[in-house]
């Protein structure tokens, strides 16, 4: 950052406001108390004019004259002046005040007002009471206003200066706040600037003060977290249909080829016929299947969300599904906690959910085994689990197998296409569920689960289809 | 002959929906807008319209839809459409479509469900026995007897036999079967429904060569009408 990049910036701007905002308030406060004061003064000096002349007015005239003669030589540097003058403005008695007839014209009788004499080089200012005698002489009793005026002087300085220091801290405040933010925003702006060009890896910093722009940053990182998980998916899913896709297109290449190499009768014409209109018709499933997880993950889906139960769906889909368990030899229990378990949600991609991983449960249990499923609620959390008695998903595949395409080099050889458990991920997601792997000792458990409260179902927790590592045993699972 | 008018804005998918309902043994009739729709629509008595859901111009799927039932237009009418959602389907039916449709879709369920559809107008709509070859079904006590012989079912399995018997005749695919017998609208899974109908055939008929419910390659199931 420059330093005349300062003023641009927005803390600065609003610590420069706040501080003009004090300095008007200092200033007000200031101009209120100097008011104060100076009346307070005035009025000190009032009630002092008012009593010396009420002691000497009443006095008869040699008394006064000789009063004031005595007093000219007990002031002698014209702080009190005390004058007679005569009808025609000629000074009688007191301190020698020669004040221009005009002076002594225009100036109000019983009145306080202010004068200036010139002394020497001196130009005093006085506050002044005249009064008339009886006689027609006229007494004037004045101040030399001096020592108000210095403190009207000494007020004005201190805040001058003060003022400054005041100004000087602010300033300088504002340039610290300016650039400690302009420091934390040039931070944001490069690694935005690496993100922007290609390094999505990359994260906003924070200042571990926990203060709003540290919540800020971290909604922002969580967002990026996201989009990254999502690119890479992206990239991956479509290294995976290149490569998933490309066997069974070319099966039915060289299937289609043979059959116009030979030249067979009009039955192996339609047998091959057949074996490609079966091909085609699994590569269209396969891509139905793909635009199904892109479907629920665009979340376009939450439009069909009503209160869904889990009991009633894991009962439709142990009931859709008991042929093809008893046809494996294997036991389909369902086990409920206790009904309902309702929660918001789509009842169709949550049966297709439960669908796919009892059929993925029946695929890998041995004869005689045994496959639960089991909807519960309560402890926090709602959810559905299905646990099987098959091999068991080895720990560091488990993340692996909810991504496109992905086969365990166990399952190669067992029908499939791959996509089933991605289609769980997605509907998980969907619903702001935690889809967790873990061992049933011996076989697999995974379980979908979401907490019962509190947990949005608009905003997905980031790291939601990679926090099964963490919920590994009894953490999330309610026994 | 059954007459079927087709709207359908592209021109490949008009084509290829052409040929098939013509191989089905309709005489099909194409529009390809809305406006175009309408006025053939009305002009013409049809036995049922293939609709697709977004149509260029003024008026789209729906709006046609609903302007045809406002004038009385009674055919029934399957919607076609590339949106998927439930409420999306809702809708079109709410509109006053008989039947959705989600594209990419097959041609033979398309034909299936014409079918269904036709049918549907012309069947009586009380029935209290249905009866299809040596099978019958009592609606009201549920009893079902074959060749005379009473046969034990889940109430799922009479859902499936009473679905099948309702079009018996008619090619009635898995989608449908999942749809109507289970209810639920996610994409069905082609194998389990083929067993839930393989121990529906053997409670029937265990030792028949020539099986009740007839599966047609590629397709789905039929049950026989007679036999």
């Amino acid at each position: 950052m420059r330093l005349f990049d300062l003023p641009h910036t927005t803390s600065f701007r609003l610590a420069l406001r706040f501080f003009l905002l004090f300095g008007a308030a200092s200033l007000a406060l200031f101009g209120f108390l100097y008011w104060q004061t100076k009346h307070y003064v005035e009025g000190r000096v009032d009630d002092w004019l008012t009593r010396e002349q009420g002691i000497f007015s009443p006095m008869d005239r040699s008394n006064l004259v000789q009063r004031l003669n005595a007093h000219v030589v007990a002031d002698p540097s014209l702080e009190r002046p005390l004058t007679l003058f005569s009808p025609a403005g000629q000074r009688l008695a007191g301190t020698p005040l020669n004040l221009a007839a005009a002076t002594l014209e225009t100036m109000p009788h019983d009145d306080f007002f202010k004068f200036r004499f010139r002394q020497g080089r001196q130009d005093i200012v006085f506050r002044g009471l005249a009064h008339r005698l009886p006689s027609g002489d006229l007494l004037l009793v004045a101040r030399d206003m001096a020592g108000t005026r210095a403190f009207g002087v000494v007020l004005i300085d201190a805040f001058i200066w003060g003022g400054l220091v005041t100004a000087m801290i602010g300033l300088v405040g504002a340039a610290v706040v300016g650039v400690d933010a302009v420091r934390r925003i040039d931070g944001v702006t490069r690694a935005t600037q690496r993100i922007v060009s290609g390094d999505l890896s990359e994260r906003l910093p924070t200042d571990g003060r926990s203060d709003d722009f540290d919540r800020l940053i971290n909604v922002i990182n969580g967002m990026l977290g996201e989009l990254e998980r999502l690119m890479q998916e992206v990239k991956g899913v479509c290294d995976n249909i290149a490569h998933d896709l490309r066997t069974p297109l070319t099966r039915l290449l060289a299937g289609l080829e043979r059959t116009r190499r030979r030249e067979g009768s009009a039955d192996d014409y339609a047998v091959a016929i057949d074996e490609a209109i079966l091909e085609t018709r699994g590569l269209l499933n396969t891509f139905a299947a793909i635009l199904r997880i892109s479907e629920v993950e665009s979340g376009a889906r939450r439009a069909g969300f009503t209160d869904a139960d889990l009991c009633e769906v894991i009962a439709d889909a142990a009931e859709l599904y008991e042929p093809m368990a008893e046809a494996k030899g294997v036991r389909l229990l369902v086990a409920s906690d206790r009904s309902p378990a309702v929660m918001r949600g789509d009842p169709n991609l949550l049966f297709e959910a439960v669908g796919n991983l009892v059929d993925n449960a029946l695929k890998f249990t041995p004869r005689g085994g045994c496959v639960t499923i089991r909807a519960f609620t309560g402890t926090g959390t709602v959810g559905i689990e299905v646990i099987d008695t098959g091999p068991g998903i080895s720990r560091d595949e488990r993340e692996a197998v909810l991504r496109r395409f992905y086969r365990a080099e166990t399952s190669r050889h067992t029908p499939g296409s791959g996509l089933g458990l991605a289609l769980v991920a997605a509907v998980a997601r969907l619903h702001g569920m935690d889809l967790a792997i873990n061992d049933a000792g011996p076989g697999c458990q995974i379980t979908i689960a979401r907490p019962t409260s509190g947990g949005s179902v608009l905003i997905a927790p980031p790291a939601a289809g990679a926090d099964w590592a963490a919920s590994e045993g009894a953490g999330k699972v309610p026994a | 002959m059954t007459r079927v008018l087709v709207v359908e804005d592209d021109p490949q998918t008009a084509d290829e929906i052409k040929a098939a309902l013509g191989d089905h043994g309709f005489e099909v009739q194409h529009a390809a807008n809305g406006r175009e729709g309408l006025l053939k629509a009305a002009a013409d008595c049809y036995d049922a319209i293939v609709l697709d859901r977004m149509l260029p111009g003024g008026l789209d799927g729906l709006g046609l839809l609903a302007t045809l039932r406002a004038a009385g237009v009674e055919a029934p009418v399957l919607i076609l459409s590339a949106l998927s959602g439930v409420d999306e389907r809702v809708r079109g039916l709410r509109a006053g479509g008989d039947d959705y449709l989600t594209k990419p879709f097959d041609f033979l369920e398309l034909t299936a469900r014409l079918d269904v559809l036709l049918r549907r107008r012309s069947a009586p709509q009380r029935q209290t026995m249905l009866r299809a070859g040596k099978l019958e079904m009592d609606l009201l006590t549920h009893v079902v007897r074959y060749a005379g012989r009473l046969i034990e079912l889940l109430p799922r399995e009479y859902r499936l036999l009473e679905f099948l018997m309702r079009h018996a005749g008619q090619v009635v695919t898995r989608t449908m079967l999942f749809e109507e017998v289970w209810n639920y609208r996610s994409v069905e899974p082609t194998n389990v429904i083929d067993m839930h109908i393989s121990k529906l055939r053997r409670k029937l008929d265990p030792e028949s060569a020539e099986p009740v419910i007839r599966t047609v390659r590629g397709a789905g199931y039929v049950l026989r009408a007679t036999v």
